[in-house]
């Protein structure tokens, strides 16, 4: 959790930072990254979670599940089902606290 | 499950939500075992909405809200604006009368866990209900990891992921048609900044919608609420327009819209304490489950697609709430009757009928459709602000008002078309 001056544009980094998390040691999503590799060229996903989980790295979708704020979207919007998705266990992940 | 494996529940909640908690609270204070199951560290800790209550269907549930729950600023002032190229139109509307408040739903939910337990029933967080557990087809308790619970009956208030519901095959999947997307941010300013930024008397609340610009013109709309010391701002987007017609990343564009110059002076010197999303659902009766009680089942809340957005309102907390309370109400009554098969809780679907709720989806059926399908984010706020920047910004001569629309309009479309959507909207809102 740390604080930042909303003076300028913030990176998605930052924005997360302020939260208070406790992350799970195992990711709750799971990407089929050859569903997205041979199937999808639209890659909503890189511009619909909110958390920016999904990024585009050398043309490959990178998944990462540490910051992901939980709200499913990437469930649904996924066109080739290649989203295994669950809640983190045992009160792990994000910690709203000015939900 | 470890320490409630010994106890014996009539009934278990899925979720420590506005939906689950009044359930349990109404049950407990009417002297029946509840336990609500939640997979937070604490009731509220994965709630999040954009901000705002209305009050009267809580307060029938809770009698003495208004001076126990954690409420931030009741809304006084109302403003709707539209934004196009950083300018902004505005529609606003105050009274000393307030009929919603201001307040952070973590904090409002976890208010409303206090009132569970302290009526009785009890709340265990850390637990991810995974599946109903059921016999002869008959919801008989839950399911968590190698964990069963086993109750008379289950209250699923598992939220708007009806993860539970579809692994029981009683909804399909989500798909983008039936919500849209919510992202917000928490901004710590000084009350006296929030006040005098945004022509509020102390203590006093406001909520500002904006739509057009704020998201990237994407159908849906931004938000702006004042809490006590901090304001909060995000949008949100029907998803499956997003999935269309997204061309940036949205955190990008709530971002820009900050940067927008009447924004960013009223978020000066703030400081972000908060950022999170979460889905809400849109479809209304349109993605219910086909019923919403079986054999051992009631279904409340979000889950149950109970929410309405009218573009200018979103009413899902009260929603919510009432839900789980006429589910109490169908419990007890079967309680009383000695049985939960679905003639015993059908009596929930009446009573919901018989509510505001389903009175208020009914009318406003299809809304959502209706605000997606028109050019209401996308075409005409660009329109309606250049009109209206024809019609103020005067060089030598002062345009009529109809010249104005005329010149806006030019080579987008045609008054006829923007008065025909105009009339569909009117009607259905």
């Amino acid at each position: 959790m740390s604080e930042v001056k909303v003076m300028k544009k913030m990176k998605i980094d930052e924005a997360l930072n302020a939260n208070v998390w406790d992350v799970d040691h195992k990711p709750h999503i799971i990407v089929d990254y050859e569903k997205c590799r041979k199937l999808c060229d639209k890659r909503i996903c890189t511009l619909l979670c909110p958390a920016r989980c999904y990024t585009l790295t050398g043309g490959e979708i990178l998944f990462s599940y540490e910051g992901c704020v939980e709200c499913g979207t990437c469930r649904i919007v996924c066109p080739h089902e290649a989203v295994t998705w669950d809640y983190p266990l045992s009160g792990r992940g994000v910690q709203y606290r000015y939900g | 499950m470890p320490y409630i494996d010994n106890a014996r529940f009539d009934v278990s909640i899925i979720g420590a939500g506005p939906a689950g908690l009044s359930a349990a609270y109404i049950l407990a204070k009417n002297g029946l075992k509840v336990v609500v199951l939640e997979r937070g560290r604490t009731p509220g800790s994965k709630n999040l909405y954009g901000g705002r209550v209305y009050a009267k269907p809580l307060e029938e549930i809770y009698e003495n809200l208004r001076n126990e729950a954690p409420i931030e600023r009741w809304v006084k002032k109302e403003r709707f604006s539209i934004m196009s190229r950083g300018e902004l139109f505005t529609v606003e509307y105050s009274s000393q009368d307030s009929t919603s408040f201001v307040a952070y739903l973590s904090k409002l939910t976890n208010w409303m866990a206090q009132k569970a337990e302290e009526a009785g029933a009890v709340i265990v967080t850390d637990v991810r209900v995974d599946k109903l557990y059921l016999e002869d087809g008959v919801v008989k308790g839950v399911v968590s990891g190698d964990d069963i619970l086993k109750t008379d009956v289950v209250i699923d208030a598992e939220g708007v992921n009806r993860l539970i519901l579809e692994r029981l095959g009683l909804v399909e999947k989500l798909n983008p048609s039936q919500v849209a997307l919510g992202l917000k941010q928490v901004i710590r300013l000084d009350p006296v900044k929030i006040e005098a930024r945004l022509g509020l008397s102390p203590g006093e609340g406001l909520a500002w919608l904006i739509i057009g610009q704020p998201t990237g013109f994407l159908p849906g709309g931004a938000f702006i609420y004042t809490n006590s010391s901090t304001i909060s701002i995000g949008f949100v987007v029907f998803l499956d327009e997003a999935c269309k017609r997204a061309t940036k990343h949205v955190f990008d564009i709530l971002e820009e819209f900050k940067q927008t110059p009447t924004i960013k002076n009223i978020i000066s010197d703030g400081v972000l304490v908060e950022y999170g999303a979460h889905l809400t659902p849109e479809a209304g009766l349109d993605m219910s489950p086909p019923k919403l009680y079986s054999d051992g089942l009631l279904v409340v809340g979000d889950a149950a697609g109970l929410l309405l957005n009218l573009g200018y309102t979103i009413r899902g907390v009260d929603f919510a709430a009432y839900s789980g309370y006429l589910a109490a109400k169908t419990i007890l009554k079967a309680h009383s009757e000695g049985s939960y098969r679905k003639e015993n809780l059908s009596l929930y679907q009446k009573l919901l009928e018989e509510s505001f709720i389903m009175k208020e989806l009914r009318r406003h059926r299809g809304i959502s459709k209706i605000l997606k399908s028109s050019e209401v984010f996308t075409e005409y706020p660009e329109i309606l602000i250049s009109m209206v920047g024809k019609l103020f910004q005067i060089q030598d001569s002062s345009p009529t008002l109809i010249q104005a629309l005329r010149e806006s309009i030019k080579g987008k479309t045609s008054l006829v078309r923007i008065l025909w959507s105009m009339f569909k909207m009117v009607r259905a809102i």
